[in-house]
């Protein structure tokens, strides 16, 4: 081990490292999807066959949401500068970076929610539909609902990606675990720090890939899994009722 | 009372428009199991969806209780609909949500206060005898199970009318009769009228009261399930309703039974009292509350004299018949 490296453990370099990560990814992921998921919806609800089919609204805001998931990060990093300055009042450090990747994100989530979205089966909406519901209701009451796992799946690879990016701010001076590993391991030779950097960004992804994935099956009610059929099966049924059921039963 | 007049409906594409729907003119009367059959790409589908306008028809009328469908503002459209039930050949519950909260589902769209919502969905579950199933989910239950979950869902809001598509298409013949017969008490004890759209023949046949045969797109025999039963007059209705027999030289005689002949036993009888033997080609029949339903194709002899006794017996003894019909 390096002295840097004791050095930065030392000092709670490395363990303020990991926390901005967290934050920048966090932070930048929620606002992404205060823009995305509305977005998303939008693509879902005015495309061909949607609930309101609206194709000239739809393929503007499609052109949009390519364009800016077509830019490297890098170089959108640089070309939103400005934005960055015009919004939060500076274009360097992590909150000119936050910018950068809600910018990047949000895109993504919009793409992420619309095909979410169209997972849920036409089926179910027009039964929605034949029981009077209206656009809205099917919308928070049946589509948000019935497409939560793969929303959920969707955040988790979301967050991934915002991870990896976020490790770019220490280019215009933000910090995180990327900035600690370019500016002290790259630039200064040493390796070990670079890749203590990368096994702590490992864990974190493996981290929340498995917690995200465990939620999502826990919260998905299609999959007969082993173990939510004993629970069922653990609940108490009021037998007088059984009997009503078996007899309706040939 | 259900009217659809001159409804047509056409789908654009790429190669000139689809018809889908060809001037259908067609009274549901209320109380009434209605059964719409045809084979697969008849319409079946097209025309229920127009009852409750998920389909909205290229021109004509639908009239729900006299009210026009085509013309009514969307939100009061939406409010008819909840007069409307409906359901699915593939069921289409919402899979994330629980059996009571699927029931309760319709009653939330109306904002009913939660208690009552509760209380009406375990009433309902109780009446498709699902009530020990409250708390699971779809994907836990068999598709009978599904489709009386989707039962008590689609009455929840106390529908007048109840549209089924193909609500046994995808079920085995058991779990159908039982679903059939659910439907059926559901339209005694509720007074609910059930519009049954079928490709079976057996669904109409066991629970129909009255009978619309569709065919490329339009109606083309409409009435009393007893009478389109006993002579089916258009292509289509004789095909899916007369047996399928080889050719022969003998006459044939098709023996209706719509359960106001008397339950003698007709064959034996015939041999006993007119010494004619006949051949039997094919007979579906079946006894309900004493009286006899269904048909019987019998194969003549050759001799001229012993085809005018069977004849004469069978009027005798008041047995509907068809000549030359197979």
């Amino acid at each position: 081990m390096s002295d840097l490296l004791r050095q930065l453990f030392t000092d709670g370099s490395i363990g303020t490292g990991l926390l901005e990560t967290v934050y920048l990814t966090l932070i930048s992921t929620a606002f992404a999807y205060l823009l995305g998921l509305p977005l998303g919806l939008l693509l879902y609800v005015t495309d061909r066959g949607g609930l309101k089919p609206c194709l000239p609204l739809n393929k503007t805001i499609g052109i949009v949401v390519n364009l800016l998931r077509s830019i490297p990060f890098v170089i959108l990093m640089v070309a939103f500068l400005p934005v960055a300055k015009a919004i939060v009042g500076t274009s360097l450090g992590n909150k000119a970076m936050i910018v950068m990747l809600i910018v990047a994100a949000a895109p993504f989530v919009a793409r992420m929610v619309e095909s979410s979205a169209k997972e849920v089966k036409g089926g179910v909406i027009e039964a929605a539909k034949s029981m009077g519901a209206s656009n809205m209701q099917i919308l928070f009451k049946v589509i948000l609902p019935e497409a939560k796992p793969a929303l959920i799946v969707g955040a988790i690879i979301t967050t991934v990606n915002v991870i990896g990016y976020s490790a770019m701010a220490g280019t215009i001076g933000g910090g995180g675990l990327g900035a600690i590993a370019i500016t002290y391991g790259y630039q200064r030779f040493k390796d070990d720090v670079i890749w203590v950097c990368v096994a702590l960004m490992v864990i974190l992804v493996q981290v929340l890939q498995e917690v995200g994935m465990f939620v999502a099956r826990r919260t998905d009610k299609r999959v007969r899994s082993g173990h939510r059929r004993k629970t069922v099966a653990e609940e108490p049924k009021p037998c007088f009722l059984n009997k009503t059921g078996s007899s309706q039963r040939r | 009372m259900i009217q659809l007049l001159n409804v047509n409906k056409t789908y654009p594409s790429r190669d000139g428009d689809v018809v889908a729907l060809k001037g259908v003119n067609l009274t549901i009367p209320d109380r009434e199991i209605y059964g719409i059959i045809g084979l697969s790409g008849a319409g079946k589908s097209t025309l229920v969806r127009c009852i409750n306008l998920l389909e909205k028809p290229t021109s004509g009328k639908v009239l729900i209780d006299g009210e026009d469908l085509t013309q009514v503002k969307p939100k009061r459209l939406r409010e008819i609909r909840k007069q409307i039930g409906m359901i699915f050949q593939h069921f289409n519950l919402l899979e994330q949500r629980t059996v009571l909260d699927n029931v309760r589902f319709p009653l939330e769209l109306t904002h009913t206060p939660r208690p009552e919502q509760k209380r009406r969905a375990e009433e309902l579950l109780d009446l498709v005898g699902l009530s020990d199933k409250a708390g699971a989910y779809p994907s836990q239950l068999s598709g009978g199970q599904q489709q009386r979950v989707a039962i008590a869902r689609a009455l929840a809001t106390e529908p007048k009318y109840l549209l089924c598509d193909e609500a046994t298409s995808a079920l085995d013949p058991n779990t159908t009769q039982s679903i059939l017969q659910l439907l059926q008490k559901i339209n005694r004890e509720l007074g609910v009228t059930v519009v049954v759209i079928t490709h079976e023949l057996k669904v109409v046949e066991s629970i129909c009261t009255s009978v619309a045969v569709l065919d490329h797109s339009t109606v083309v025999e409409a009435g009393d399930m007893r009478t389109v039963f006993a002579s089916p007059r258009s292509d289509i209705a004789k095909q899916l309703i007369l047996p399928h027999l080889e050719p022969s030289a003998l006459p044939r005689l098709r023996l209706v039974f719509d359960g106001a002949s008397t339950d003698v036993p007709v064959i034996s009888g015939l041999a006993k009292d007119t010494g004619v033997a006949v051949n039997i080609l094919f007979a579906d029949t079946k006894t309900i509350e004493g009286n006899t339903f269904g048909h019987m194709v019998i194969e003549l002899p050759q001799d001229e004299a012993d085809q005018a006794a069977v004849k004469t017996y069978l009027d005798d003894k008041g047995v509907r018949y068809e000549e030359d019909a197979v």
